[in-house]
């Protein structure tokens, strides 16, 4: 099978989904809920768009195409306000978080539909166990070259996201000591990580063809690697972020990432390289283990920084970008969480208060559902 | 058809060789209730394993079996000994059945909560309505239509028990079957308002009813309010773990028992104690695991005893008005259901599931069975063909509920798992 042609899409346009959980407003366990929602969010007013997931127990929101961090705010509060109205209305919570405190996969129902029913086939108790929730970031590109040496250059940022993201500290009801566990699931699929060291996408379309011939893969959606590129948008998706508890977070996530791309392009500041991948798995465990007090090598340097220092500094190498492309604020904001924590931190620090898991998943709902 | 030709309340108990042989009476009644619930769980288990026949249904009918329908081996005054456990086991699922309701979604969703006040009252239109046409006084059939309107809050939470489910259909189920029991408490407050209409002093009579059902209404809302507020206080963390839920039903029991002698409603009461709970401490309170094997127990012990009051006398002549009854009281709840089913978030098939699991009745016992079990003297001058007919229907609706529930919850909706974890 042949790769499809890149579409062509503006530079640094920027989409974002998420996934979220669908709670039991009882026990605050997950709940097969997700065709009610979509029901009653059918037809809704807004440009954004909410679809199925994997499981019964979530849904996918995503943006429409933004270009800065105002608007793409102002879509996300009103599609956090219209399903938290349809959630209400159904008596269902709804929550970020990369993973759900205490959930059992077991009791996971998958979504009735020919891919998620091919998903659980091929991948079997896997794909149940693939109940969590991340946060995906679409930034446009002009051409497959480039969104091929975006992809590699933009690796060695990958545990910045990881590290600020991070929001999944439980697993089936225990503290796992990971910041983010979430990818620990992700990890498992055969077809995760990093995708192949190629610059170019005819390239790209060689190791597809070969790949399909295999019969391993049949489509680019069997890749789950940490950013992929997508042709028929037109972007690179950065998935390696968990939903964060609130949507002022995903927002500023997302327009770090736009500054930060804006910052490669332009400046180019060095060329992707193979090696880059040297420490790649190394940080990108850091990240998801210690969160922003993990330490991560420079590949090219071979020195250790902290993460938050790493990421302090970036935020100040991508300021004057962020100013051009109206984010200076999504980029204070994070700023500030490094010193705060991130949304792993809040949980854990509700939990060390004394709540039980299931008064964690309720207060981190309602953080999301704004009340 | 003459009402007077309808025995009632019959208690023709046969003393049958079955007695004298088994020696069961003359021993100890209590023991002989142990020995139909032993009994009960083994038909129950083999009953569900060949037939997947609910363990509810199982449990009622070998009750049914052993009392005045069947063999005789018990009367209703053998209860007698039981009554507080039996009492116990209603107030602990009907507080359980308050701690699970979200008074709040009445507010999110206010075509949920106009669906859930019209689905009683459709009901009850319409059974009063279908009664009245086949001749009954209409007085009478109104008041049986009001009790009709309910759906058994007992037979609702025990089955969710059993089930598991998880959705929507479950939770508008104990949503509505707890306002329809309150609101057709309170219509039942008002009887006798009804039935002493034109006769003399009527008018003073009327501020007399009208205080009362008052004082019944915001007195249980005051109990319920106070039982909530202990259940948290004796809740609260440095107690031990395990004499919090002997505290939990405790005053559970205490606070049924004061509103049933202060003549208040224990359903609303408890109803309202277990949102109180649930409000204040949140996921602090857990009711249902804290009861474990004791819970279940009381269950069993509910349900034979719901069986062994089981009357199905003067069903020959009273049939039309029984079948009348079942088929209005699924229609009226059918249409006001699939009337608000779109604007409150419902669909089709949802919606026909919903319909199907609010049909178990026996709305009347839990009702009335707290202070005895002399269901009559709370409708003084009701037609008693018509209130013979009524408890027929409730007989048959008791009876299958835990199947409608079931094909409802399950069959139709898909809420519950194939095979429940364990049954009640």
């Amino acid at each position: 099978m042949a790769l499809e042609a890149f579409t062509h899409s503006e530079a640094l346009t920027l989409g974002v989904e998420l996934e979220l959980q669908l709670l039991d407003t009882l026990d605050h366990d997950l709940a097969p809920r997700a065709q009610d929602l979509l029901r009653v969010l059918d037809g809704h007013p807004g440009a954004w768009d909410v679809k199925p997931e994997i499981t019964r127990s979530m849904i996918e929101i995503g943006t429409s195409i933004q270009r800065a961090h105002g608007p793409l705010r102002d879509e996300l509060h009103d599609l956090c306000r219209q399903l938290s109205r349809g959630a209400r209305k159904l008596n269902i919570g709804i929550g970020g978080g990369g993973t759900h405190a205490f959930q059992h996969w077991s009791e996971q129902q998958i979504f009735p539909t020919e891919r998620f029913h091919y998903i659980s086939e091929l991948y079997g108790y896997l794909a149940k166990q693939f109940t969590v929730f991340g946060q995906h970031v679409h930034v446009g590109v002009p051409s497959g070259d480039d969104a091929l040496w975006l992809l590699h250059a933009l690796s060695r940022y990958v545990p910045h996201f990881i590290a600020l993201s991070a929001s999944s500290p439980f697993v089936q009801g225990v503290d796992t000591g990971f910041h983010s566990a979430r990818l620990n699931s992700v990890f498992a699929f055969p077809l995760s990580g990093r995708a192949p060291f190629v610059l170019t996408w005819d390239e790209f379309g060689q190791y597809f063809e070969k790949m399909t011939s295999t019969g391993v893969v049949q489509s680019m959606k069997d890749f789950y690697w940490d950013i992929r590129p997508k042709p028929e948008f037109g972007t690179i998706e950065l998935r390696v972020c968990d939903t964060p508890l609130t949507v002022d977070k995903a927002a500023a996530l997302a327009c770090y990432l736009q500054s930060l791309c804006r910052h490669l392009r332009e400046e180019r500041p060095f060329e992707p390289a193979e090696d880059d991948y040297l420490v790649y798995t190394y940080n990108r465990f850091q990240a998801c283990r210690f969160g922003l007090d993990g330490e991560i090598v420079d590949p090219r340097t071979k020195q250790r920084h902290k993460l938050r220092d790493d990421i302090l500094r970036t935020l100040a190498r991508v300021a004057e970008h962020a100013l051009d492309l109206q984010s200076l604020e999504a980029n204070d904001r994070l700023r500030d969480s490094l010193f705060e924590g991130n949304d792993a931190t809040w949980l854990r620090a509700q939990r060390q208060a004394g709540l039980p898991m299931p008064a964690v998943v309720q207060a981190a709902s309602e953080r999301w559902m704004m009340k | 058809m003459n009402p007077a030709s309808v025995p009632w309340p019959a208690r023709i108990v046969p003393d049958g060789p079955w007695l004298s042989w088994l020696g069961l009476r003359e021993a100890d009644p209590a023991l002989a209730l142990a020995a139909v619930m032993l009994l009960a769980l083994i038909v129950a288990d083999v009953a569900y394993r060949l037939l997947r026949l609910p363990r509810l249904v199982g449990y009622m009918l070998v009750g049914t079996l052993a009392g005045p329908l069947g063999l005789g081996l018990l009367r209703m005054d053998d209860l007698a000994d039981w009554k507080p456990l039996i009492d116990l086991a209603i107030a602990v699922l009907v507080f359980e059945l308050g701690s699970r309701l979200r008074p709040r979604w009445l507010l999110d969703n206010p075509w949920l909560a106009l669906s859930s006040v019209l689905e009683g009252l459709l009901a009850t239109l319409a059974v009063g309505y279908a009664l009245v046409a086949l001749g009954a006084p209409t007085l009478s059939a109104m008041a049986a239509a009001v009790v009709a309107g309910a759906t058994s809050p007992i037979i609702a939470m025990a089955s969710v028990h059993d089930l598991r489910p998880r959705g929507q259909v479950a939770e508008r189920l104990l949503l509505m079957c707890a306002l329809n029991s309150v609101l057709a408490m309170l219509a039942l407050k008002l009887w006798p308002l009804l039935a002493t209409a034109g006769q003399t002093h009527w008018a003073s009579d009327a501020l007399g009813w009208g205080a009362s059902a008052l004082f019944v209404a915001s007195g249980s809302f005051l109990l319920g309010l106070a039982c909530g507020w202990l259940v948290d206080r004796t809740g609260r963390p440095g107690g031990h773990p395990a004499t919090v839920p002997v505290l939990q039903m405790a005053l559970v029991m205490l606070v049924s028992t004061l509103a049933s002698a202060w003549g208040l409603s224990p359903l609303l009461t408890l109803l309202i104690a277990g949102i109180t709970a649930r409000q204040l401490m949140g996921h602090r309170l857990t009711v249902e695991p804290s009861l474990g094997s004791a819970g279940a127990a009381l269950s069993v012990l509910l349900f034979v005893s719901t069986g062994l009051l089981f009357t199905l006398d003067g069903m020959v002549q009273l049939w039309p008005w029984v079948l009348a009854i079942i088929i209005a009281r699924l229609l009226g709840k059918g249409l006001a259901v699939a009337l608000l089913a779109r604007p409150s978030g419902l669909g089709w098939r949802q919606a026909l599931a919903l319909t199907l699991a609010l049909q178990p009745m026996g709305g009347l016992a839990v009702l009335l069975v707290m202070r005895d079990f002399a269901w009559q003297a709370q409708l003084p001058g009701i037609d008693i063909a018509v209130l013979q007919a009524l408890l027929v229907a409730t007989t048959l609706m008791q009876l299958s509920g835990p199947l409608w529930v079931q094909l409802g919850l399950r069959q139709v909706a898909g809420e519950s798992p194939t095979e429940p974890r364990h049954g009640t």
